[in-house]
């Protein structure tokens, strides 16, 4: 089965999570875990770096959609990172762009960050 | 339970037993001859006396001891029946004097008195006598031959012979000389009952709280033994028995002496049984434990049953107080059935234990007392000594069984090994409820998604609607693990055809149920409203109040006008609608966010409709991510310009030529990987109708060929 994990960094008030391998129906629950782990903490502002993430399904797309209403609510939210183009493509045919704001780079995602407060 | 009452009901039930009828017989013959011909003077008639006596008492001896031997009898309810006739006998000479002499004339003595009602009495008398006796040494029998391992009838059958030969000897006393050979025999026979007695194996079998009962009643028992011994000459009731029978008397003091002498030895030997009684105890508790366990692991399946029971027995083998099972859980412990421990208390001792602070070898079971230690976490309660061991499986370390107790008195090496054994016993046990757990899984998943499958087929249109310029192949091929493909067909009326794919994010049987969802919700739709932007606002709104928050569909909905010879599409998130047109394949991309992600305004805002008109040869191709995303086994995707490619070059062939040509491709490519997610194709090809002429050039193509596959 492909593997999939994920680390996280917390970076200031902002917190990256960074996701490893393969997220689809079977792996989606270790992120839903480290989404819930940051939100127990009250941590609101999140980066997702998709670097090192080689495929998504549908199922890992909805791990995002299970947390972002909360997170907003807190006055958070989810910020998307350094997607690849093939990942991107998956993200873009959905509408999330419309929904979630992605950005080519982390850094770029913790500025936007930093600019609202 | 041996007593006199149950013998007399047993006496009456088991009539056909031979024993019984013989002894009723000779006790008959014996009466009569003791009330007519018997003289105490003729040396023939007192020893066809006495031969009637023995011959009885050797027939009801007899019969008790089938009785006996028909049941199990445990040697603890002999000692008791012992107890209970040495009392009746203590009371008969005790009152004896008083009882009979009231009834008879004593002054008179008893060897002249031929009266009725007095050779009746004394009879009677002497029958109880003689009855408490045969029941007396059968149970010195029992008890002699209980829990023996070895032959070992010699020394009693020999004892019994000298006993025979002191009261032969006794009843010849004036005849025989010299004295000393009854008083030989007699020694020999106390010397044979010593021996005899020695050999008590059955004590070490019964549990401390039966020995120290054991050690209350041989004593008692014993002093009674002495004292009838002591009290059974020189008084009414000697008189009584010796003119009855010389040899009884003789057997009488003989059973008094054994009985003194057994239960004095069995005193002590109780006594020193004592102090090692509960080490036996224990080791005996811990054999039934692990029969009761043996049993348990073959018959129950259930881990956390199993594991109750460890620390269950884990309390009581060790003595603990408390105990509990720490289970691994990545990194972590986690407490289970915990034994009067709160599961508080015993997170945080299994964390102390097995923190870095101790340095110990975890891998072997251990014992630890901390009473000293500074940093012991509060519990609730204080315990200080703890013993653990490990639980493994193919020498993987999975939890340990954990032992505590609070006072001063430590775990010992016994607690050690005894929990060593437990831990081993549950290491098989959890190895074979876990394999179970795994099977009935994976046969529970296996029939979910058997049904799940079963809906799909269900819910997916079962032909393809057919039209003059309009043809349409589909092929649907379903994933192990069901991935929530939909699509079908709306015929609104002759000239309208609405089409729509879907795809429900996740798999399986919840994947299975919202696509019968949105069936449903497309089927009333289509009916009532035409613009395909419209009907996915609607499908959108209507999902608000179904959809799990993580759930979403992505979908494409499009409406083929075949008067106006227009096609209209607008898509929610689904993968684009090709166009093949002229040997180039369009991406048809309509804006629009998958159904289920936004139920405001954006959806709606977002959303857009395209309409195209339709040339001849135009094929419009729908599908699902499982054609591109299929893989190989290097990983990599079917892809995009592979797909259209196909399409390219089969453009010219008919709709299910196309659909065959690119599901055999796709097959081909990922063949050494198994079908990820369902894979849905559906083709339709456009065929503009000859201005003039029906005549037109699709209608001399092959005939359709079936190629959905369900």
């Amino acid at each position: 089965m492909a593997e999939f994990s994920t680390s996280t960094k917390d970076a200031g008030d902002i917190n990256v999570i960074y996701l490893n391998g393969y997220l689809d129906a079977h792996t989606a629950p270790v992120l839903e875990n480290t989404f819930s782990d940051l939100i127990d903490k009250r941590k609101y502002s999140i980066v997702v770096n998709f670097k090192n993430l080689a495929y998504i399904s549908s199922a890992g797309l909805g791990v995002f959609m299970a947390f972002i209403e909360k997170i907003r609510e807190n006055s958070g939210d989810i910020k998307l990172a350094d997607m690849s183009d093939k990942v991107y493509n998956i993200f873009d045919l959905l509408g999330f762009p419309l929904l979630y704001e992605i950005f080519k780079s982390e850094e770029d995602a913790i500025k936007k960050f930093n600019e609202i407060k | 339970m041996l007593n006199l009452k149950s013998l007399k009901i047993y006496g009456l039930e088991i009539k056909t037993s031979v024993k019984f009828q013989s002894f009723m017989g000779l006790t008959i013959i014996l009466f009569i001859f003791r009330l007519t011909v018997y003289l105490p003077g003729s040396v023939v008639l007192v020893s066809i006396s006495e031969l009637l006596v023995l011959l009885t008492f050797t027939s009801l001896y007899a019969y008790l001891l089938e009785l006996v031997k028909a049941k199990h009898v445990n040697p603890l309810s002999f000692v008791m029946n012992v107890g209970i006739l040495n009392a009746v006998i203590f009371f008969l000479l005790t009152f004896s004097d008083w009882i009979l002499s009231s009834l008879m004339t004593k002054t008179e003595g008893m060897a002249i008195n031929h009266g009725l009602i007095a050779n009746l009495l004394s009879f009677i008398y002497s029958y109880i006598i003689l009855s408490s006796l045969a029941i007396v040494f059968l149970a010195f029998r029992e008890l002699y031959y209980y829990r023996q391992k070895k032959n070992v009838s010699t020394y009693f059958n020999t004892m019994i012979v000298f006993f025979g030969l002191t009261c032969v000897a006794n009843l010849f006393n004036n005849v025989i000389e010299p004295n000393y050979i009854k008083e030989t025999f007699l020694l020999i026979s106390i010397l044979l009952i010593v021996i005899n007695s020695i050999k008590i194996s059955w004590i070490a079998f019964i549990v401390k709280k039966e020995k120290i009962a054991l050690l209350v009643l041989s004593i008692i028992i014993s002093i009674l033994f002495f004292t009838n011994f002591a009290s059974a000459s020189d008084n009414f009731h000697n008189q009584v028995v010796i003119q009855f029978s010389p040899m009884l008397n003789q057997f009488l003091k003989i059973i008094m002496i054994y009985g003194a002498i057994y239960f004095s030895i069995l005193f002590f030997t109780t006594l020193f049984h004592i102090p090692t009684a509960e080490v036996y105890d224990r080791k005996a508790q811990e054999v039934s434990f692990l029969q009761y366990f043996s049993k348990l692991i073959t018959e129950s399946h259930d881990f956390s049953e199993l594991a109750e029971t460890v620390t269950e027995i884990t309390t009581k083998v060790c003595n603990a107080e408390a105990a509990w099972i720490a289970w691994k859980d990545g990194d972590e412990f986690k407490s289970m059935a915990n034994k009067n421990i709160g599961y508080y208390d015993s997170n945080n001792m299994t964390k102390f234990i097995f923190g870095s602070r101790l340095n110990r070898d975890f891998s072997r079971s251990f014992i630890v007392n901390l009473k000293k230690h500074k940093n012991l976490p509060q519990l609730s309660e204080g315990y200080f000594h703890f013993a653990a061991a490990p639980i493994r499986t193919h020498n993987e370390i999975k939890g340990f069984i954990i032992a505590a107790k609070k006072d001063d008195f430590m775990f010992d090496d016994e607690d050690r090994d005894a929990m060593n054994t437990f831990s081993d016993y549950a290491s098989v046990a959890i190895e074979n409820s876990r394999l179970l757990e795994e099977l009935i899984e994976k046969e529970r998943l296996e029939k979910e998604l058997d049904v799940a499958r079963e809906i799909q087929r269900r819910i997916l249109p079962s032909k393809n609607p057919d039209f003059e310029n309009l043809k349409i192949s589909s092929v649907f091929i379903p994933a192990f693990e069901v991935g929530g493909d939909y699509y079908d067909f709306f015929e609104i009326d002759e000239t309208k055809l609405g089409f729509i794919i879907a795809d429900v994010s996740g798999k399986g049987i919840s994947a299975a149920f919202i696509m019968a969802e949105v069936k449903g919700i497309f089927e009333s739709l289509s009916k009532t409203i035409e613009r395909p932007k419209d009907i996915l606002i609607k499908a959108n709104e209507i999902l608000q109040r179904t959809l799990d928050r993580k759930n979403f569909v992505s979908a494409a909905y499009g409406l083929i006008d075949l008067k106006k010879e227009t096609v209209s599409i607008s898509r929610a998130g689904h993968c684009p609608i090709l166009l093949v047109r002229n040997n180039i394949v369009e991406n048809l991309r309509p804006n629009g966010i998958g159904l289920g992600l936004n139920f405001g305004s954006q959806f709606v805002d977002s959303l857009e409709e395209i309409e195209l008109k339709l040339r001849g040869n135009d094929i419009i191709v729908l599908y699902t991510d499982g054609i591109t995303e299929a893989k190989n086994k290097e990983l990599e995707d079917f892809g995009s310009i592979q797909f259209e490619q196909i399409l390219i070059n089969n453009s010219n062939k008919n709709a299910d030529e196309i659909s065959n040509k690119v599901i055999r491709e796709v097959t081909l490519f990922s063949q050494s990987k198994p079908q990820h997610d369902d894979i849905t194709l559906v083709i339709l090809k456009w065929k503009q109708k000859l201005k003039n002429d029906g005549d037109t050039e699709w209608q001399n193509s092959a005939p359709q060929l079936k190629t959905q596959v369900t």
